[in-house]
């Protein structure tokens, strides 16, 4: 195990292009990570905001996005982390990407996260805090049907 | 225990040949800077620097043993370590299953549109 970055994959059906279109858009990036993103576009160097909200405060948590590479439907890249109007780079913050590769039946999506040793433990740290605040089904499941009914209703 | 530490913690474990050294000391038990040496391309005397490292950040312990000191793991503080990075990974997990599932409800509602279409 690489202790300084994460690596996950995951076999999709769907077309690469739909799956693209899910890590990279925000419109789909608030219906699996944050409560509420934007982002102003997915063309390197656009930036945008990860945005948790609690109880009082819809904007309790705010985190910096700037997309650092762009090939549709293959490679997205971006970092997250940094400070708010902090530019990205290495060192402060993590760098996260996303490669799809087409499949006989559908797409295989590959995610690296690394810049946790440049970062430090209070970044991994961090990341367990949203872990516990984004987890569990009990929260997306409602949510995630809503969007799939959604998405039925709206074609 | 503070972010401080925990820092110096990830850094210790942030480096290759440390993490060897903890798989070797963790499957063999224990082991001396010359063991471990022994096992890996480096020299003895940067075995006793990294061992040095992980002792200061207490993933490992030594013991006199001879004229040497022979180390073994700190299992509290090595499952500390690894726990924190594991949160990460179930973090992603998460995510990577709902990326899955929303990109496969929008799949099927195009696959739907396309078979009407095609009727």
């Amino acid at each position: 195990m690489e202790f300084a970055s994460i690596e996950r994959e995951i076999h999709v059906q769907a077309s690469p292009d739909v799956v693209f279109a899910v890590v990279s858009q925000p419109e789909h990036l608030r219906e699996w990570w944050p409560d509420d993103a934007s982002l102003e576009s997915s063309a390197p160097g656009a930036t945008g905001e990860l945005i948790w909200g609690d109880e009082d405060n819809p904007r309790a948590h705010v985190e910096a996005m700037t997309v650092v590479e762009a090939d549709p439907p293959h490679r997205f890249v971006f970092r997250w982390t940094h400070a708010v109007g902090e530019e990205a780079a290495p060192g402060n913050s993590l760098l996260v990407t996303f490669e799809l590769t087409s499949s006989a039946s559908g797409t295989l999506l590959r995610m690296t996260e690394t810049g946790f040793r440049e970062m430090g433990w209070e970044a991994a740290v961090l990341e367990a805090a949203y872990n516990e605040h984004v987890e569990g089904w009990n929260h997306f499941i409602p949510r995630l049907e809503t969007y799939a009914d959604s998405l039925v209703a709206s074609s | 225990m503070t972010v401080a530490i925990d820092d110096d913690l990830w850094s210790a474990v942030g480096d290759p040949t440390r993490r060897r050294m903890l798989d070797l000391l963790l499957t063999g038990g224990a082991g001396t800077a010359t063991s471990l040496s022994e096992q890996l391309p480096v020299t003895r005397q940067a075995v006793a620097k990294h061992l040095g490292v992980l002792d200061r950040v207490g993933l490992v312990h030594a013991t006199p043993y001879g004229r040497e000191k022979r180390y073994h793991v700190d299992d509290e503080q090595f499952g500390r370590a690894v726990e924190q990075l594991s949160a990460v990974g179930a973090a992603w997990d998460a995510r990577l299953n709902r990326i899955r599932r929303i990109a496969e409800a929008i799949q099927r509602s195009q696959d739907e549109q396309t078979d009407n279409g095609e009727r």
